[in-house]
């Protein structure tokens, strides 16, 4: 019989890093997740607000936005619990066993952790620059010589948008890590069920941060 | 004491019990004897069960002993349940 990759630590190992980085659930799991996480989504709430940069959808990172500090806290919130609640009803669909939900809730927040890391990213001068000036070009009509962006702030800028991507693909691993093991599904169904969820929390995240941006 | 091999090396069937010889007189007994269902586990899946009825079937302790998260114990056991599913499946009725 085949074993899941976390289910296989055996007694008394300690966790490496890399299995701190991509496999942290098999270690915390439960109300301990559900503190971390919620914290982790409120402090790349607040750098978001000081580098204007918000999570507008799970899956979504965006840079530019004049909103109320309460949205970009919000945003996160939300984004985290569209994917939650629809994970949890997939898990309960596809899965063979029970599962706890303050499980599957906990580590879906920490699984969003990364996210500081991008709004860390986004808060660095040479990229509010970069963004600063290309809306300012944007804005208005293109001039005959072209735009010029100095060369540091353009490479800082791909740099940090480099980071920010990285950071995504890394948190839609934690946040299908997360599903796998607290609600106990592998291979195909995983997989599916999974995207399925996503594209779903995707849709109604969108639509809720829409009302709530306009409240 | 070795670990009581439960598998055949040769084709993967389960084994039985041939012999089975007393370590005071040496009295042998011989026949063919299947094991019981724990007994044909794994022996890290006897040493889980054996940590989880010591534990009060508390998950949280297990967790706790073995440095796991909650799920990870949870989905050990129910590997545990699957595995004496398929062994009590395969036992001759």
């Amino acid at each position: 019989m085949t074993t899941d990759i976390a289910t296989e630590r055996v007694a008394g190992q300690r966790p490496t890093l890399p299995d701190l980085l991509f496999r942290p659930f098999g270690y915390v799991a439960g109300a301990q997740s559900l503190a971390l996480g919620l914290v982790a989504i409120l402090a790349a709430g607040f750098l978001g607000s000081l580098s204007r940069t918000h999570f507008d959808g799970v899956l979504d990172m965006h840079t530019g936005l004049v909103a109320r500090r309460a949205f970009f806290f919000g945003a996160g919130l939300i984004d985290w619990l569209s994917l939650s609640v629809v994970l949890f009803l997939m898990g309960k669909l596809a899965s063979r066993t029970a599962f706890r939900a303050v499980d599957l809730f906990g580590t879906q927040a920490l699984a969003r952790w990364p996210t500081i890391i991008a709004a860390l990213a986004a808060l660095a001068p040479p990229f509010q620059r970069l963004v600063a000036g290309l809306a300012a070009q944007l804005s208005s009509a293109v001039p005959a010589g072209g735009f010029s962006i100095p060369a540091g702030d353009l490479a800082f800028g791909g740099l940090a948008g480099l980071v920010a991507v990285v950071c995504l693909v890394w948190m839609v691993w934690l946040m299908y890590h997360s599903y796998t093991i607290c609600c106990n599904i592998r291979g195909g169904r995983a997989v599916g069920t999974f995207i399925a969820g996503l594209l779903l929390a995707e849709i109604i995240s969108k639509l809720a941060l829409g009302i709530a941006l306009r409240a | 004491m070795r670990n009581l091999p439960t598998t055949c090396p040769s084709c993967d069937s389960q084994l039985a019990v041939a012999r089975l010889v007393c370590p005071e007189c040496g009295t042998a007994v011989e026949g063919s004897f299947g094991l019981s269902v724990l007994a044909a586990l794994p022996t890290e899946d006897q040493r889980f069960i054996v940590d989880f009825v010591k534990s009060s079937g508390s998950l949280k302790e297990m967790a706790r002993l073995l440095g796991v998260s909650y799920p990870t114990v949870r989905n050990r056991l129910d590997e545990i349940i699957a595995r004496m599913r398929a062994a009590e499946e395969e036992e001759p009725t």
